[in-house]
């Protein structure tokens, strides 16, 4: 039950650090606001059981996100007139469109950890629970997926990751900031 | 630095007040780099535990939570903070984007030669349980992740820098009368 209240309050947390950054006029208040709705979804897959993708997010969203988006908007106008963001009819009817619509398929997903469903049940999770320590050495279930039976993948992942650093290299030493 | 922590705000809330209802750029109002004893004694006190950190959840990725993406990013965080702290240009001095290129080079590399090293052994591409030495597999994924760290600590380092620098110097080109505060 206290583990329920402690995702509750989480999930508060974000909606409000959400709608802070959606609505609030400056933008560094909203990339903080962004930084904390981030670290709320850290906290989330912690509480969840997934350490591995909760160091992520909060190294890469919470963190050097943040400071990216800092330095990308220390470059960039801002406009000071009002402390919130002026909403329009129309952009309210999106937002309201894409809430119903995501929100019509939540009922359809299986409840949390519910017995049944294709990842506890499937034999593909259960043979890499099986197998994994024995046919690759490795502790880590997640880690050994990732680079032992999905090596390729990541392969690609990193050779994503490193053609974005080059171009990067490439598009801004060019040009001088103004 | 002569302004007071209270003179800067009450500056602040002019500028604020006087920018109302027109566009302003954040980097002109106010350098961004201000010196502060109190983060850079900060920094230098906390940058090694981070750093180790950082190497830690790469290599330990393999035994528990993390791996070479976040801890890359963790190790990366370093020299993020020695940016903070002492000024991004000076920092930025000492890196040169070559000596980027090849350490994200070079982690890639580790991923291939790693992957290609099967094949000496009768396997194929990516094979890592030919390697013949004790916990070959183990061992050789360790350094698959800690090739992943190098690429990603090394590419969000010039991402930094190269969003950072230029900033100090574009406000020196503004308001060149300024120096003598800082």
């Amino acid at each position: 039950m206290s583990a329920d209240l402690l995702v509750i309050a989480v999930l508060l947390f974000m909606l409000g650090s959400a709608l802070a950054a959606a609505l609030l006029r400056d933008v560094v208040t909203s990339i903080v606001a962004f930084a904390g709705y981030s670290f709320g979804a850290a906290v989330l897959w912690a509480v969840l059981r997934a350490p591995d993708v909760a160091l992520t997010e909060a190294a890469v969203g919470a963190g050097i996100t943040t400071v990216l988006f800092l330095l990308t908007i220390a470059r960039t106008t801002v406009s000071r007139s009002e402390r919130f963001e002026g909403i329009s009819l129309r952009s309210a009817l999106a937002v309201v469109a894409i809430v119903v619509t995501v929100g019509a398929t939540v009922p359809a997903l299986p409840a949390m950890g519910a017995a049944g469903t294709p990842i506890l049940d499937g034999d593909v999770s259960q043979y890499y629970l099986d197998n994994a320590y024995d046919e690759t050495g490795v502790t880590n279930v997640v880690t050994a997926i990732l680079v032992g039976y999905r090596g390729f993948d990541t392969l690609g992942e990193a050779a994503v990751v490193f053609a974005a650093g080059i171009a990067m290299l490439l598009v801004l030493r060019q040009e001088e900031f103004v | 630095m002569s302004d007071s922590p209270a003179d800067e705000r009450a500056e602040t809330e002019r500028d604020g007040e006087a920018a109302e209802g027109q566009l302003s750029r954040p980097g002109a109002e106010r350098p961004p780099y201000v010196e502060s004893t109190i983060i850079m004694t900060t920094v230098r006190v906390i940058a090694p535990f981070v750093l180790t950190l950082g190497v830690f959840v790469m290599f330990h990725g393999a035994s528990s939570a993390g791996g070479g993406f976040q801890g890359g990013v963790i190790a990366a965080t370093t020299v993020v903070m020695l940016g903070f702290a002492y000024g991004i240009e000076p920092i930025a001095a000492h890196l040169r984007n070559e000596h980027l290129a090849l350490l994200v080079l070079g982690g890639l590399g580790a991923f291939l030669l790693v992957g290609f090293g099967a094949y000496a052994f009768g396997g194929t591409f990516l094979e890592f349980t030919l390697y013949p030495i004790h916990h070959g597999s183990k061992y050789s994924i360790e350094l698959v992740e800690l090739g992943i760290g190098v690429v990603v600590s090394g590419v969000i380092t010039g991402l930094f820098f190269l969003l950072g620098t230029g900033l100090d110097s574009a406000y020196d080109a503004d308001e060149p009368d300024t120096e003598e505060d800082r």
